[in-house]
């Protein structure tokens, strides 16, 4: 199956410093604004499968609000303990002032 | 000799102007922390080499020195937020240090109240609405009082109110956050005595945010380590590169209580060991500053009767008015220019200095006495605007990497760090090896070596 780019949500949803969370195609993602860039990854932590929506974003990494993982959003890769694996990323893109991602 | 007329430890760089006079021609005068000397004389003993070389001594460092003494843990810009923490580790020991207020930080015992799991890994910072213990999901609230326990019918013994998160102590000071695990410890004004809390609290350190963070392995004890940095003894042999345009043998040294000791060490003139063999255009220019980017293409011709070290003050100050988009006009030539190292016991050194504007910290590593872990923070003035930046995150770097490869370190600065701690394995296996059972010190230029082993002797004897 080849990834489709779908809208996700209108630009002004997610500003600078800002985050959403929603599912495409019943895949939970989360979409993050931080160092004027966009970036989607899954919202669910690789660990023990928490949200991470409401986890604090810095240096381009979020950290799990609940157990403490912290991943990069622009690899997905699991950056201490208690996670060892990465999370999804997901392509992102702005057409017509809608975020677009390709699950 | 006219020398063996003075006392032990007055003897100074003969023939030399002391940093005072140094300082005392300067343009824009320096204020009294500058201006002010401390030094006193504190034996000629030779200081053992156990607590350099011996596993069973960085024990008793545990028990009776980390357990007692006010520690650096984080910034205050680490954790702005309520919920936000930071997890600081010395040795075995791990603390979550967060925010609970606005205006209050408490710092958790970072284990379980059920199995003794880590509720937050060690090297790590984030943000909490409760810290939930990922074996079996105890959960505490931010505060630190307990929230949740699955399945509490098994528990009828586990009254909440007494399951509250274990503290240490904590107090806030010029923007650092200090930890003491010990509840009968000093405050942290007592601690630091009256004289040097001054110093501190004219800085506006807290003023200032992480601009870069640097973080290395080195293979030495954690003092040696330190003690690398404690005096400008070592510039003529281990820097030849800067050791023109530094006041090296003259540089001043003072103690405070038993917890601060500083040097002051001068730029911008002539060192006595090159006096006679460099002009003022000489020293003005080899002349080179951490980061020497803001120097660019400035004029650097002197003119009849002008000082290298006045020059250098005033483009300095306005080069760093301009890349900080600070107002520099009121601080002193000296505090643009000069080197301040203070150390603050038991391990952070301060830099309240323009040019060089860093913070150390040093952290034995755990079960490991010969190696230690070697923090650096560059610390710039916050903008004009107010508006600070997120603190920088922690560039970490192998025992075998160079300074410079740290993508934030300044070439010139990475290669002065590297300068400074190459030898320092040769130090710690030649203490190993060697016949004499003690360092020896220079009375004056190594008195805060003397002065920081004599306070680690008291908390470590006591
Ligand atoms: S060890 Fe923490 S809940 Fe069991
Ligand atoms: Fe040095």
């Amino acid at each position: 199956m080849t990834k489709e780019f779908q809208r996700f949500c209108a630009v002004d949803a997610v500003p600078a410093n800002g985050k959403k969370a929603g599912r495409v195609n019943g895949t939970p993602v989360l979409v993050v604004n931080t160092k004027g860039k966009l970036f989607a990854v899954s919202a669910v932590c690789s660990h023990q499968e928490k949200f991470l929506t409401a986890g604090r974003v810095r240096n381009c990494r979020i950290t799990c609000p609940l157990h403490g993982a912290q991943f990069n959003l622009e690899t997905g890769e699991a950056m201490c303990l208690p996670a060892t694996k990465p999370i999804a990323t997901y392509e992102v893109r702005v057409v017509d002032d809608w975020i677009e991602v390709a699950v | 000799m006219s020398d063996q007329a003075l006392e032990k430890g007055q003897a100074r760089c003969p023939g030399e102007p002391s940093t005072q006079e140094i300082i005392a021609r300067d343009r824009v005068k320096a204020p009294q922390w500058v201006t002010s000397e401390s030094y006193q004389f504190m034996g000629d003993e030779d200081v053992s080499v156990d607590r350099y070389i011996d596993a069973d001594y960085a024990q008793k460092e545990y028990d009776r020195l980390w357990s007692r003494t006010w520690q650096f843990a984080c910034r205050e810009e680490h954790i702005p937020e309520v919920g936000d923490y930071y997890v600081y580790d010395i040795g075995k020991h791990s603390f979550i240090v967060t925010r609970t207020a606005e205006d209050q930080v408490k710092a958790y015992y970072n284990a379980c109240m059920h199995r003794g799991t880590k509720l937050r890994p060690s090297g790590t910072e984030g943000s909490a609405t409760v810290f939930r213990c990922p074996f079996h999901g105890w959960t505490w609230n931010v505060d630190g009082t307990m929230k949740e326990v699955l399945c509490d019918w098994d528990f009828p013994h586990v009254n909440k109110s007494e399951f509250s998160l274990p503290e240490a102590r904590v107090e806030l000071l010029a923007g650092f956050v200090f930890i003491n695990m010990d509840k009968d410890a000093p405050s942290l004004a007592e601690y630091f005595g009256p004289e040097a809390m001054s110093h501190i609290e004219q800085w506006g350190l807290e003023d200032r945010y992480i601009v870069a963070h640097v973080s290395k392995i080195i293979p030495a004890n954690w003092k040696l380590t330190m003690e690398a940095f404690m005096e400008a003894y070592h510039v003529l042999e281990t820097h030849p590169q800067v050791s023109v345009s530094n006041a090296d043998a003259n540089s001043q040294y003072d103690t405070y209580g038993d917890h601060v000791n500083r040097f002051i060490s001068s730029l911008g003139v002539v060192s006595p060991h090159h006096r006679g063999r460099y002009s003022e255009q000489d020293v003005l220019d080899q002349f080179t500053v951490g980061d020497a980017s803001v120097l660019e293409g400035a004029d650097r011709t002197l003119k009849e009767g002008e000082t290298a070290r006045q020059r250098m003050a005033d483009m300095m100050r306005e080069m760093f008015s301009k890349a900080a988009d600070t107002d520099l006009s009121k601080v002193s030539d000296a505090e643009l220019l000069d080197c301040f190292s203070y150390t603050v016991f038991p391990n952070t050194f301060l830099f309240p200095g323009i040019s060089l504007p860093m913070v150390y910290r040093f952290r034995p590593v755990a079960d490991d006495h010969r190696k230690c872990y070697y923090e650096v923070f560059f610390m710039h003035p916050v903008p004009a605007n107010g508006e600070r930046p997120e603190p920088a995150c922690e560039e970490h770097l192998t025992e075998h990497q160079s300074f410079c490869e740290a993508p934030s370190m300044n070439d010139g600065f990475g290669a002065i760090l590297d300068q400074d701690t190459e030898n320092l394995l040769l130090q710690q296996q030649g203490l190993e090896a060697s016949a004499k059972p003690g360092i020896t010190l220079g009375n004056y230029q190594e008195i805060r070596i003397r002065h920081f082993e004599q306070t680690v002797d008291k908390y470590v004897n006591s």
